[in-house]
């Protein structure tokens, strides 16, 4: 399934710099559309007012966590198919494990470069 | 009056001779010498029971004493006041200022990097200036490093000093003894359920490889 670089993004970090980050690298990819969240819950609300073809998400913020955000989207009638991937420092097993159990498409552990995003990316998509 | 503790029945032993002489005067009418003497045997008695719990109480006492006289050299020993004057905000000082150099060197680099990648509808010889002045400037911002590098030395050794004193005094209050279990707070309860482990050591970990591993695997 080819990629629709056109569809909207949703990058989800309490670290304003990754935010920046991240939103470059998905430039360079191609993405123009991309909202950031500075929490779970925030971007909750913006998932709920906004359709998003894919949600990037940190693990480690607050008050919602990237896993808790996860587990809300999978349990969403609406919400529950997005694509999501996450993007962590979290590199222990039973972090992938958890998340893997959660409905996870895909998890890229911190620091990355642009060409594992881009592969993660397309690996959800199944280029 | 209550009994010391461990007391041994050879202090009950005088309180018999009270019993004793009770038992042999009743009946008769007591005189003013049966009086003097039973008082005189009481005062016995009793002097042997008090020299029993003396000596054990007075032990506990001295041992206590010790113990207190050993914390307050603990204690002093921690230095708390200058671990709270001094050393903390000292070091929460520097954190705070690591954070501010590396956002700003982070800032510094991203906008060169922006003003690079805006830039490559540019004639070459115009790209080639860009590139090279942005460049230069990434190298400046990236001399933050040996800044924060000095404060992390600062913050860690103020750490390992902390470390040393609280291993020392709770050595003192539980030499050889198994570290007390202390309850989680509500923070750590949450922290553990939803893994929030924070960056690792290196080696510590798994790497991409690795996750990949556990993705593909059904």
């Amino acid at each position: 399934m080819a990629i629709d670089h056109s569809m909207p993004v949703l990058i989800v970090d309490d670290y304003k710099t990754m935010l920046r980050i991240i939103r470059n690298l998905l430039k360079q990819i191609g993405f123009e559309d991309v909202d950031e969240a500075a929490d779970g819950s925030e971007a909750l609300g913006k998932m709920r007012d906004k359709r998003y073809g894919l949600v990037i998400s940190d693990w480690n913020m607050e008050p919602m966590t990237g896993i808790e955000l996860l587990r809300e989207v999978r349990s969403d009638e609406k919400l529950g198919r997005t694509p999501f991937i996450m993007v962590t420092a979290e590199s222990k097993t039973e972090n992938v494990i958890a998340a893997k159990k959660a409905g996870v498409n895909n998890y890229i552990v911190k620091p990355f470069n642009a060409e594992t995003l881009k592969s993660k990316i397309s690996a959800v998509f199944g280029e | 009056m209550t009994r010391a503790p461990q007391q041994d029945d050879g202090a009950l032993q005088p309180f018999e001779r009270v019993r004793a002489y009770v038992d042999a005067k009743q009946g008769g009418d007591p005189n003013f010498a049966d009086v003097v003497a039973l008082a005189e045997i009481t005062a016995d008695s009793m002097q042997a029971f008090f020299a029993t719990i003396n000596v054990s109480v007075y032990r506990e006492l001295r041992e206590i004493a010790d113990y207190i006289t050993t914390m307050r050299s603990e204690i002093a020993l921690l230095r708390a006041g200058e671990l709270k004057e001094s050393r903390l905000p000292s070091a929460g000082q520097h954190l705070g200022a690591i954070v501010v150099a590396t956002e700003e060197a982070t800032n510094r680099i991203m906008e060169c990097a922006e003003a690079m990648l805006a830039g490559a509808d540019k004639d070459d010889a115009a790209y080639k200036a860009l590139v090279s002045d942005k460049a230069m400037e990434i190298f400046e911002a990236c001399s933050f490093q040996d800044l924060t590098g000095q404060r992390i030395a600062r913050v860690i050794e103020t750490l390992e000093h902390i470390e040393q004193r609280v291993g020392r005094f709770a050595a003192a209050v539980n030499p050889g003894g198994e570290p007390g279990e202390v309850a989680e707070d509500a923070r750590e309860v949450r922290a553990r359920e939803l893994m929030l482990n924070g960056p690792q050591a290196a080696g510590s970990g798994i790497d991409q490889n690795d996750i990949d591993a556990l993705m593909a695997n059904g």
